[in-house]
């Protein structure tokens, strides 16, 4: 397999192998946190910041590790920063903190990170494997921006606290009850399988 | 060295070090939150209780706590009750502000809830719930007022205002008020809540 | 709060699927086959109640008592990470007619958000210790209910026409939503 180009090691975070979208993966917090777009986006960042630098130091210290053990030291890595992170928003941003409740402690299970570590980070170099991260944090920050943006506009009518929509529109609750994220997730899903199959279709 | 020595040397250095890193951040962050805390319970007494300048807490249990507020003489000026019950889909935490005889509710404020949004959730808005909080006598029980009236004028002193669609959410504002009013009612005649210091 | 109540809240009201989003990658991995399903949701049952249990006590004996609390992230991973290897180990050992049916699903449970989610969540509520047993087993059985009727629901799907983007993860969201939506109706159920 050639090797990729960082910029393309950086991209494919973005649309070809998003992890939401295409990989599947950290889909709690994409339908718990995204009732609203500043919700969303705080946790993106909270998730970013894990997944950067867990793969950081992994990537720096994958020689050191015996293989028997590199599960449960990727782990405790995770959840050290995740800690770091839950700690930080609690002290200085206790609104959002409490808005996102538990589901920051539970990055510590979010499957892309732990994923990324042992897919990328365990196996390439500390270079590749932050921009490997960036490209990830990008995609599921795009991903969470998108869901939370439709299901805040068409549940609350505004955008980042903002009324965006005038008196004429009444609010789809729903949008902001479990269902609608399902159901919005689902649907964009199918959106993006679909455009992955025109894209193929073209091309063959 | 062999493997199984490593792998315990590995491990435990991991361990050390994060639970290192983990002490530097609990140090630094610590104090903040808890003064989070107290800032938010702080700003909710005042806001029920005007005027208040010192507030102690008077009895603490896991799910209610009473403050006396006091003034800048250390003269009780009133209660502040803080409450958490069960609203329609999750707990609501609120707190409620009385004047020093526990016989008119001054006003109510919803510190934390997770009701249905535009319409259980609207316990958190002045203009449709909240002002019919305001002065209640509370001699005894509230009680609901429904279907919704438009004015508080159309309310008896001791009636709080629905919301329309939403009536359980009210209601469960309600219940955790009237228990807490008995509970505190019991424990000032147990002599428990303290003197008029 | 009395243990029916949690039980029915933590069952029908703040179902762990439908109302709190945890667990999402089994429901939708495994809810294919109404069998399979009832397989990981009995693993799942199991292993949220010994949780439970467990997470309560490294609380309360260890952590609160010496003001180790920014500890519960990392201890609580390792400690679940751990206790599903045992379980496995112990069934293997105690009943291999069990470990044949419930064996495979632990590994998958532990890294996934739903059994974290439990001693977070627990932790959170602050219940004492019989309430969080019941909380565990009620999330479990809440749990074990969701995959199932999902899976009830993916066996007939199989039948159907559905397009091609929205077959697999697609449909099964939008299958989830329109669960969560009913269950929505268990909201005020409480007293």
């Amino acid at each position: 397999m050639a090797a990729k180009s960082i910029g393309q090691e950086y991209v494919k975070g973005l649309w070809a192998e998003n992890p939401v979208f295409r990989q599947l993966l950290g889909m709690c917090p994409t339908l718990a946190v995204t009732n609203a777009v500043i919700n969303g986006i705080a946790m993106g960042l909270a998730t970013s910041f894990v997944l950067i630098l867990s793969s950081l130091v992994v990537s720096s210290i994958k020689k050191l590790i015996p293989n028997q053990v590199r599960i449960a030291s990727y782990i405790v890595i995770i959840a050290t920063f995740v800690t770091i992170a839950d700690r930080f928003m609690a002290a200085f941003f206790p609104p959002i903190s409490k808005a996102l409740g538990p589901y920051v402690p539970l990055i510590v299970v979010n499957c892309i990170i732990l994923g990324r570590q042992e897919a990328f980070a365990s196996k390439n170099s500390v270079g590749r494997s932050l921009v490997d991260a960036l490209g990830m944090s990008t995609g599921f920050i795009l991903a969470l921006l998108l869901l939370s943006s439709i299901r805040e506009i068409l549940g609350a009518g505004t955008f980042l606290g903002h009324q965006v929509l005038g008196e004429w529109f009444k609010p789809w609750i729903i949008m902001i009850l479990p269902a609608g994220a399902f159901i919005t997730l689902g649907i964009l899903l199918g959106l993006a399988l679909l455009i992955e199959m025109k894209t193929q279709r073209r091309r063959a | 060295m062999n493997l199984y020595a490593k792998m315990i040397i590995v491990l435990t250095l991991v361990g050390l070090i994060s639970g290192g890193c983990l002490s530097v951040v609990d140090l630094l962050t610590r104090e903040r939150i808890e003064l989070n805390r107290q800032k938010e319970i702080e700003e909710a007494i005042g806001k029920v209780v005007p005027g208040t300048k010192n507030y102690t807490a008077a009895v603490e249990e896991k799910d209610f706590t009473v403050y006396k507020a006091k003034d800048e003489q250390e003269n009780l000026i009133g209660y502040a009750i803080y409450a958490k019950g069960t609203g329609f889909q999750d707990i609501i935490t609120l707190m409620f502000g009385t004047d020093p005889d526990l016989n008119l509710i001054n006003s109510l404020t919803i510190l934390e809830q997770k009701e249905t949004p535009g319409l259980g959730a609207k316990i958190t808005n002045r203009e449709e719930f909240l002002r019919f909080w305001e002065d209640r006598e509370c001699g005894q029980k509230l009680t609901l007022r429904k279907p919704a009236v438009e004015t508080k004028e159309e309310l008896s002193p001791s009636e709080v205002n629905t919301i329309t669609g939403a009536t359980i959410s009210s209601q469960k504002v309600l219940d955790i008020v009237n228990l807490s009013l008995e509970q505190v009612k019991s424990l000032k005649n147990e002599g428990k809540l303290g003197g008029e210091e | 709060m009395d243990l029916l109540t949690i039980l029915i809240l933590s069952i029908l009201v703040n179902n762990f699927v439908l109302y709190y989003f945890l667990g999402i990658c089994p429901f939708l991995g495994v809810s294919k086959k109404i069998d399979s399903a009832v397989s990981m949701g009995l693993a799942v049952t199991f292993v949220m109640t010994i949780t439970a249990v467990v997470s309560w006590l490294i609380n309360h004996l260890i952590l609160i008592p010496n003001n180790l609390g920014y500890l519960q992230i990392v201890s609580f991973i390792l400690v679940i990470a751990s206790l599903v290897q045992l379980v496995e180990m112990f069934i293997r050992k105690i009943s291999p007619p069990l470990y044949q049916a419930l064996g495979i699903y632990l590994p998958l449970i532990t890294t996934n958000c739903a059994i974290m989610g439990l001693a977070l969540l627990a932790a959170l509520k602050n219940y004492n210790f019989i309430t969080t047993v019941v909380f565990g087993f009620g999330s479990g059985v809440g749990f074990t209910l969701a995959i199932v009727l999902m899976a009830g629901i993916r066996e007939q799907l199989e039948l159907a026409d559905v397009p091609e983007p929205l077959k697999g993860a697609g449909i099964a969201l939008i299958v989830a939503g329109i669960m969560a939506l009913a269950f929505t109706g268990f909201s005020g159920m409480i007293q």
